[in-house]
Order: C-alpha cells, then structure tokens, then sequence
C-alpha cells in the first residue's frame, strides 16, 4: 500500500502540445517572430519601393543645404538640412519649457480658485476649464492665430506701450533682457552669495530650533543674496583672474594624448556598469540574504554588463574620433570660457534692450533687439498653455480634495497658521497625487507643440515636414521626429520620476 | 487621448463638494443677503476677490459679445456653408440620404435612452435657480456690450473723422435691444414664479425629469426656427451660389427635418419606455446594442453612398459566396460543438486559423487571388471555431453558436458587397463626405475598432508571458510617445511606400488605420489601470471553480475592469472625438478645415476664419460637455468612487 502511493500520484507527462510550459513558449516564440517577420517585411517592402521610385533611405540631406527658409528661430535661413532640423527641436523645447513654467502657474491658480470659497471665483474657474478642456487644441490655435493674424499693421506707433511692447500682425515684441559685458564675472559673485545665503539659511534654522524664536531663515537668505548681488553689480571686475585660470586649463586638455583618453573611456563604460550592478544587487541584499531575482532583475543585469562591454568596445575600436574631438572641444570650451571671464570685461551685467521697427525691402516687421514671439509662436503658445491650464487646474484641485479633512483640521488645532498648514501639511500630501499626472501632462504638452505646423510655427514636425518635401526623404525625417520625441518624453519621465521617488512616503 | 484623468478628476469633484451640491432640496435655502454674505464678501480679502473676479468677468464678457457682434464679424459666411460645413459636396438632390440617416440615429438614441437610462429627475428649485441665472445673465450681457454701429442710408457704417465707426448712445442702444430686456425678463419672472411657488416646505422636494426638460428646451429651440425671422438662405442651382434674404424664417427644407427628428427622437423615446417593461425588454435591448454598433458602418457605405448594385454579379457570385460561408460554417461549427469532439475540435480550429493567417499573407504577396471578403470569412470562421469548445453540449447553446455565426457572416457580406459596388451619388469633388459627417465618422470608427485592439493590448501588457508583455509594452510606450499629428502623416505619407505592388489603400483608410493604432495604445493604459484593479482572489476564485483562462478573462476579470475604468474610457472616447480635427492638417476635409481653408478661399468670403472656427469650437463644446456630464451621471449611477 505505502510503496504504490507514490505510483498513483504519479504524473504522467502530457504530450508536448498539452504541455502548458511548452505550449506557452512556443506561442511567445512563435508571436515574436511573427512581428519580427512583420516588421522585416515592411522594412524591406519601404525599400525597395523607395529605390524603384529612386529616393534612396539615407541621411545625407543632413548635412546639404535644403534651401528653406524657417518663420523663426535661432537661425532663419540655416546652410544644412540638419541644422534646420536642429532649430526647429530648439523652438520645439523653447516652446515647451516656456509653456509648461506658464501653464503650471495659471493652472495652480485656477485650481485653488476651483476650491475657493468665493462662489464667483470658483464659478470662474468652472467656466474656464470646461471651455478649455471641451475644445480641441487645434481649434484653439487656428483661433488665436486668426485673431492675431487680423491685428493692426506693424509699426512703431502701434502698440498698447509704444517703445515697450507692441502688438500687431507681425506677433508681439517687448524689450529683451540680455546678457552684458560682465555677465558671467557677476555670476561668480551670485555663486558665492547663493553658497553663503544657504550657509545663513542654516545658522537660522539651528537657531530657531534651540531658542523657539523666529529667524526667518528664508527672508533673512533671500535679503544676502540680494545685497551681494548689489554689491556684485560694481565689484565683479575683480573677478577678471579667472580667464586666467581657464586659459591655462585649456593648454592642459590639449596637451592629453588621444590614446590615453580612448582607454580611460573604455574603463570607465566598464567600471560604469560594474558600478551599477554592484549597486543593483545591494539594493535587493537583505539581512536575510540576497533576495531572489526576477528574470527581469537578471535581465537589468546582463542588459548593463553587455552594455558597459559594448561601450568599451565602442570607444576603443569603433569610434576612435571621438576622443580627439572631447579633445579638441574641450580647449575650444575652455578657451571659450577664459574668453568670457577675460580681463578688461568691466561692463554691466545685463541689459535691456527695447523693440523697434525696421524696414527690410517691402514690408515693416520687428527688428532684432527686442524679443519678438511671431503670430505663430503666440497662436501655439496660448494654445498649449490654457489648455494645459485647464488639466492642471483639475489635477492640483483632484491632488488638494484627496488630502484627508482630518490633516488640515489636525494642523489648526496644533495651532499651525493657514498659510504654513497649507505649505507644510496639505500641499506635500497632494503633491505626491499630483505628480504622476503633471507629468503626463507636461509630455502632452510638449507632444502638443507639434500642432504648431497648422499656423506655421517653425518646431521640429513643420521644419520636418517641409525638409522632406524638398528632398523625398520621409522615412528619416519620421526616424528623426520619433527619435527627438521619444528622448523628450523619456527625461520628462525620468525627472518626473526623481521627484516622485524623492516625496514618496518613507515606508519601514 | 492625453486627457483621459479629466474625469477622474471630475470624480473627486464630485465627492468633494457632493454635500452642498448633490441634493439641494435637503439644504435650508438661505436669504439673498446672507448667501451674498456667506459666499462672496465673508471678509475683506474676500470681498477684494470678488470685485477683481467680477470686473474680470465684465470684461471677458464684453471682450467675447464685442467680438461676436462686431460689425466687421461676417456670419454669413458661416450661415451660407452651414451644409459645407455639415457634409461638404454632397449633392444638394441626394440630401435626403443625410436626413434619413440622422433620423435613424435620432430614433434610435431615443429609443436607447428610454431603454436603458434611469435619467433620474431635476428638482424644480434648481431649474428656477437656471432659469433665473440665465435671464440675469441676459441682462448683464445686453448691458455690457458696447452700443452697436450706426449704419447710414446707403447700408454703410457712418465713420467719424479719425475712420473709426460711430456708434450710438448708450440710451438708444439699451432701447434697440428692448427684445432682449423682455426675453430676460421673461426668463427672470419665469424663474421667480417657480421659485416662489416650489419653495415652501411641503413642495421642497419637487423634481421634473430631466428628459422632459431636455425635450421641452429642444422643442422651444425648433420652434423658434419656425417663428423667428433667422434669415433665409436659398441655393440658386443655376448659378451654383446661395442667396441670402433676411427677414424671413428659416427654409422648409431645413426645419421640417428637423422637426421631423426631434418627433422620432421623443417618439422613440416613449416607446423604449414602453418596451422597457415588456416581456422582450433583453432582446430590444440587445438589438438596439448591436444596431448602434452596425449603424455607422452601414448609414456610411450603404444609405448615403447609395451603391448601385449589378444583380447579376450578386446572384453568381456575392450570394453563394455568402450562403456557402453561412451553411458550411455553420455545419463545421455544428460538428465542433459535438459533445465528445475533444481533441480534434482544437486540432480542427487550430488549423483553420493557420489557413486563414496564411490567406492574409499570401494576399501580401499576391501568391493567389481571392476575395477579401472571403480571407475575412476564414478569419472570422477560425475565431468562431476557437471560441466553439464554450458551446459544446446542449441543443440550444450550439444552436446558439450557429445562428449567431449565420448571422454575423450575412451582415459581414453585406457590408462587403456594399462597399465594394461604386456609389451611385453624383459627386461634387474627391471627397465622398467631408465636414461635421466625416468627422463623426472617423471618431465612431476609431472608438469601435480601437476598443477591441486596446483591450487585448492591455490583456498583453498584463500578461504572465514576458514576450507579449515585452512587444505590447513597448508598442503602447512608443505609440504614448511620440504625437498623434506624427503617427497621422506617417500613415498618410508612408503606407503606399509600405504596400506591395497592385495593393492600394484610400487615404482615409490609411488615416483611420493610424489613429486607431494610435488610440489603441491609449485606450490599453486606461484599461491596465481596471485590470490592475482587480484583486488576486478573483483570478483565484475564477480558477477554482475550474474556468480556463479564457472564460476568467472573458467573464470575470473584463467585466469587472471595464466597469471601473470606465471614467477613463468616456474620457478617451472625448479626446478622440477632439482630435479628430488633426485630420484637418493631412488634408481631409473635415468641418474645421472647411472652415480654415474652404471658405476663407471663397471669393464672397475671402479671408474670413474666425466665425467658422468659432462655429466649429461650439459645436465640439457642445459635444463634449454632454458627454463628460453623461458620464458623471454614469459614474454615480453605477456607483464609482463610493467604494
């Protein structure tokens, strides 16, 4: 009895196609080479019917003068296709960045007036995000620019502010901060003024902390910034050895041998990813031991071993260019830099320059000194930030809602005050349910910005488009969109993510 | 796609203000005084917020009436193109088709909405409170607008000495626009007197039902087109223009359907309600289900393309085909749901499936002809045949199987022959359908089809299998990564270069092919965000009373993960609807680039935008709105957010 029990919980193997494993794996094989198969398929169908249509899939137009001319942007009449190309991702990102800093801050405000207690401010808010939120963009844009597009002509005696700002059909024009002759000196001493303010901001707080009497840490580390950056305006000269200093740096990398460099680059690709895994497997050590590993922890793992080897292969064998030119543009960043910090450089840190009007063959339009936002860059750039308002105002009003009552009622009974309940208790709870979907909504817009090719704002989609009607060649230009859009949204994430690791609620 | 936490947000909306907002009957109304005290002039800072806020709203009001009855706004370029705008070319003689079209849909959305929906009641304080709101806003906005132009003898405005126009006093325009005093004042006394009769304490809680304020409002609305002097436009076919004659109500042609839809509409509605209690309640109910899913496809390719038929070639080819796919399929799916097929049904599925991909990739490679609608016959018969082992048994379950299968391929080759006969509609240009129509067809067909894909990738992102969690993550992060306008020009621009030779795809089937890949990847977050909301000891119970995988998937895990992200899945639906205006920069003619470039390019109308663009922007609103408040009600009805 005892010796045939084993025998009848004894499994018979199933026949390979019941097998769950094998059934299982051989499907995920068989779908992964399907796609692949798919994929290849398309790939090679793309290119042969692009050399039978005689538009061969390279990359040459990169470096060939499209002969285009951009609305606006660093370089309006760029040499190469590239450099087209490169400014329109310059206007992308400037757009972006400026929408998103205008954007949070209009709909932070909207937000809180969503839940003030005054009933006309919060109907207001109400008003405002759902006509924002229930109208698409692109409507948006093509309205704004319409309006602006049927302004008064360009000229120097209309404007809301003559000599200040204008406003007309050639877009927007108000005086331009720029950086002066002794700019960077200056920073050095804001530098120094930042490092002591933050060493008084700490001398305060212990204070405050032993005796219990207020210091205004903050205030009293804002006021010496404030009086070294004043004092910084007319002692910067001093500053001028620092050229110096940069210029003989610059004889230093020059002289580092290219040999040396490409070897110490390699080692260091490898130490990187020794580093990191080493780093990896300590974070999953417990006191118990080494926790197991998942096959995605294994494929971290082998995924940065092999890169760090491949890095090195990389830098040693297959790209021996690349040490001369860490060579060479280091001297050239140095000497740059010693150029900046020279001696002799006793100006004013910055400067305001104010707009005007030039005449350039038929038509009036803004001349270069001061900052000028094309009909286009308005349009687009209005468009994107209400209607991004509109979603932040929803989310800082979803994120203040989900803090519990009891959080806000536990500060005023400790006596807190409403403004340092609000900034010490409720906002950092509702920032950490904020924050996943600000993220999202910053890479919207920034995905957003590609709009602009409705009103003929020069961003990275409408210079591509017109690149590739110039030269047929589609399939880079979408490579290069989808790879510019990609890094985009991948550092949005991983600064969205440092922030979000960083407020996470400290679990033990 | 990008908005899909609105309603989310509006969700915690809810909550947060769902004590003074959700049931006003129950809260002691407060004197005007002291409402005015407690909610706008509490304190200073207070009473500071309120005066800047007003005078804000002043000014944004005025900004946008100034801007709408501005002299120099040409309405009528909007009112002229108002069928550009709604069907672009389609023949002015084939009109009726659209209008056929609508009131089905006008049926059948009444007929649905007294079927399914608890619309629940508006309390009669509340609709005073609109009321009264609505006709002190009147009056605000007759006020702040800015007096109106003074037009001479010859029609022109009179301009002063420096050009600009003259405009009258502010007396006489407050007299001018006495219509609007007494439309406000009629809204105002109106509000006063429900309020006054509804608010003692034993009629506090009077509610009417929504769907009879809606209905009611619709019919006032239709009404005034049939007594308000709109202005008549009229098209001269001889001269290929419209001739506009104000003063007069607006064309038979135009109000009579109208009436007519709002009739069905309401008709149809009480006719749910009626059905709604019958014995047949689940079937109606089913059919209307399956009649929303088959009508877009149908009123698009078959009642306004009006194909012209060749009977000869559908009784030789088309109806055999048809009937040799619904009986032979029929018969192998009758064999497969033999009890006791076992293995073999597996065996017998699997290969057909093999066979049916192998159809769409010889089709790739033009290795032998046969008719899409027969490759898509196949695929359907494998998948159909893959699902068969949940039928197996009983009489009535096969039979089930089998005349659901009979029933799918009439209509799948039904549809197929109707599309691929040309269309009998003389058309004016490339397009067979542009503005507002083409619109709406494009989100429909994208919301359909990308809900399916969408699920399973999200199923695949999920998944225990590490490749198909790989390939789906990926394809949903790249997709999520890059825009929509991209992902547009790519299909528009790149798939001719990706077909093999003799193989053509229509510029819109390229498009929607795009977009719906491009929802898909959207829509597969908002439902990974359902499925990962459902606990562990639903899978575990699901196998323990010994589903397979498929079943607890189909039956458990969906049902259940749909219904909670279901906030997110309206959301989608409305960004898709909203972005449907990208079609505008590929170059398709939808309404909002009928009015950027269409009728800005007309020589009466050159250069005028802003008024249909406007136009354009309302009407998204409108959409829009009703369905983001349609969804909140959804929300409470199915009880969300309270769990």
């Amino acid at each position: 009895m005892a010796s045939s029990a084993p025998q009848s919980i004894h499994h018979e193997r199933p026949p390979l196609y019941r097998d769950v494993t094998v059934v299982k794996w051989v499907v995920q094989v068989v779908a992964l080479l399907l796609t692949i198969g798919a994929l290849w398929f398309l790939a090679k169908q793309a290119g042969d019917n692009l050399r039978a249509s005689n538009v061969p899939t390279d990359y040459d137009f990169l470096s060939v003068n499209p002969g285009i001319d951009l609305s606006s942007g660093i370089d309006t009449d760029p040499d190469t296709g590239g450099r087209a190309l490169w400014v329109g991702m310059v206007n992308t990102l400037r757009m972006a960045i400026a929408g998103i800093f205008v954007a949070t801050i209009i709909g932070v405000l909207v937000g809180l007036a969503r839940l003030s207690n005054n009933w006309l401010l919060r109907k207001l808010g109400t008003v405002f995000v759902e006509t924002l939120r229930n109208v698409p963009l692109l409507v948006q844009i093509l309205f704004y620019g319409a309006i602006f597009a049927s302004l008064d002509r360009v000229s120097m005696d209309v404007g809301p502010i003559n000599g200040w700002l204008h406003i007309s059909n050639k877009g927007l024009s108000m005086p331009r901060v720029h950086i002066a002759d002794g700019f960077y000196q200056w920073m050095i001493v804001i530098g120094i003024g930042l490092f002591a303010a933050n060493f008084l901001r700490k001398r305060r707080i212990a204070q405050q902390d032993l005796s219990g009497e207020e210091t205004y840490p903050i205030l009293s580390a804002f006021g010496l910034i404030v009086v070294i950056g004043i004092l910084g305006w007319f002692v910067h000269p001093i500053f001028g050895f620092v050229g110096n200093i940069f210029n003989s740096l610059s004889s230093v990398v020059s002289a580092i041998p290219e040999g040396v460099l490409q070897i110490v680059l390699a080692l260091l690709s490898v130490a990187l990813s020794g580093y990191w895994i080493r780093g990896f497997l300590n974070s999953r050590r417990t006191p118990a031991g080494l926790a197991k590993l998942t096959d995605d922890d294994y494929f971290r793992m082998i995924f940065a071993g092999t890169g760090g080897v491949v890095g090195a292969v990389f830098f040693l064998f297959l790209w021996p260019g690349l040490s001369s030119w860490m060579i060479n543009s280091g001297t050239d960043l140095f000497e740059v830099l010693s150029n900046k910090f020279g001696n002799g450089r006793s100006g004013r840190p910055i400067d305001v320059a104010l707009p005007d009007v030039v005449q350039v063959g038929k038509f009036p339009n803004y001349g270069p000194s001061g900052l000028n936002f094309s009909i286009g860059f308005a349009a687009v750039f209005f468009g994107v930030v209400f209607y991004t308002a509109a979603f932040i105002a929803e989310i800082v009003r979803g994120g203040i809602l989900a803090v519990p009552k009891g959080q806000t009622e536990a500060a005023s009974a400790l006596g807190l005050r409403r403004s340092t309940a609000l900034r010490r208790v409720v906002i950092p709870q509702a920032a950490r349910v904020m924050l996943p979907p600000l993220g999202n909504q910053y890479l919207n817009l920034t995905k957003n910005t590609s709009l602009a090719i409705a009103v003929g704002y020069s961003d990275i989609v409408q210079v591509g488009q017109t690149v590739y009607n110039q030269t047929g060649k589609t399939l880079p230009v979408v490579s290069i969109w989808m790879f510019f859009y990609l890094s985009c949204s991948l550092s949005i994430s991983v600064i969205v993510n440092f922030f979000n690791v960083r407020m996470r609620i400290v679990e033990r | 796609m990008q908005d899909a936490n609105q309603l989310s947000g509006d969700l915690e909306f809810q909550r947060g203000i769902g004590q003074q907002g959700s049931s006003p009957h129950e809260v002691p109304s407060l004197p005007v005084g002291q409402w005015l005290r407690k909610n706008l002039f509490s304190n200073w800072g207070n009473s500071l917020l309120t005066l800047l806020g007003s005078f804000l709203a002043l000014l944004a009001l005025r900004g946008v009436l100034n801007f709408v009855f501005s002299e120099n706004r040409e309405w009528d370029a909007v009112r002229t193109n108002l069928r550009a705008l709604m069907t672009l070319s389609y023949p002015e003689s084939q009109y009726i088709r659209v209008w056929v079209s609508l009131g089905f849909v006008a049926g059948l959305a009444g007929l649905s909405a007294g079927l399914w929906a608890n619309w629940g009641g508006v309390s009669v304080k509340r609709l005073s409170t609109w009321l009264m709101g609505s006709g002190g806003l009147l009056a605000v906005c007759v006020i702040v607008r800015e007096p109106s132009v003074i037009l001479g003898s010859d029609g022109k405005v009179v301009r002063t000495v420096d050009g600009s126009p003259q405009r009258e006093s502010f007396l006489d325009a407050m007299v001018d626009r006495s219509s609007w005093w007494i439309a406000a004042a009629v809204l105002l006394a109106l509000g006063t007197l429900l309020w006054g009769r509804f608010t003692s304490p034993d009629r506090r809680g009077v509610e009417v039902s929504v769907t009879s304020v809606v209905f009611v409002s619709l019919g006032l609305a239709l009404l005034s087109l049939w007594v308000a002097p709109y202005g008549h436009y009229a098209f001269i076919s001889e001269t290929k223009s419209y001739v506009a004659e104000s003063g007069r109500t607006v064309a038979f042609s135009t109000k009579l359907p109208w009436t007519v839809m709002l009739a069905l509409l309401c008709g149809f509605f009480y006719l749910g309600r009626i059905l709604r209690r019958s014995d047949y309640a689940g079937i109606i109910k089913g059919a209307s289900n399956l009649l929303w899913l088959i009508s877009p496809l149908t009123l698009f390719w078959v009642v306004l393309r009006d194909p012209a038929l060749d009977y000869g070639h559908v009784m030789s080819t088309d109806l055999p085909m048809g009937l040799a796919f619904g009986f032979l399929g029929g018969a192998v799916l009758w064999s497969l749901t033999r009890p006791g097929v076992g293995e073999a049904g597996r065996l017998v599925a699997t290969m057909l499936l093999g066979f049916a991909i192998f159809n769409w990739v010889a089709a790739f490679f033009g290795w032998y002809p046969m008719l899409q609608k027969a490759r898509i016959s196949f695929l359907l018969l494998a998948i159909a045949a893959l699902l068969a082992p949940n039928f197996i048994g009983e009489i009535a379950k096969r039979r089930q199987l089998v005349l659901s299968w009979l029933g799918v391929t009439a209509l799948v080759h039904y549809l197929a022959t109707m599309i691929n006969t040309p269309s009998t509609v003389e058309l004016q240009s490339s397009e067979f359908l542009g503005g507002l129509g083409l619109t709406l067809f494009v989100a429909l067909i994208v919301v359909l089809l990308s809900f399916p894909l969408g699920v399973l990738l999200a199923l695949g992102r999920t998944s225990k299998f590490p490749i198909f969690r790989m390939l789906s993550t990926s394809y949903i992060e790249v997709i999520r990564g890059v825009p929509l306008i991209s992902v547009l020009i790519f299909f528009s621009v790149m798939v001719p270069l990706f077909l093999p030779d003799g193989m053509e795809l229509a510029e819109l089937a390229a498009v929607l092919t795009g977009y719906t890949l491009f929802s898909a990847a959207y829509l597969a977050e908002n439902v990974r965000g359902g499925l990962q909301s459902i606990t562990k000891g639903q899978y575990e119970a699901a196998d323990a009373i010994g589903l397979t995988a498929a079943q607890r998937t189909g039956f458990i895990v969906l049902p259940q993960a749909l219904t909670v992200s279901i906030p997110q899945l309206v959301g989608q639906v409305i960004s898709t609807f909203k972005e449907t205006s990208l079609l505008a920069i590929i170059g398709l003619f939808d309404f909002l680039r009928v009015a950027n470039s269409v009728i800005p390019a007309q020589s009466e109308f050159l250069g005028v935008k802003r008024e249909g663009i406007l136009l354009v922007a309302m009407i998204y609103f409108f959409f829009n709105f009703t369905i983001s408040k349609y969804s909140q009600r959804l929300e409470r009805r199915v009880g969300l957010g309270e769990r």
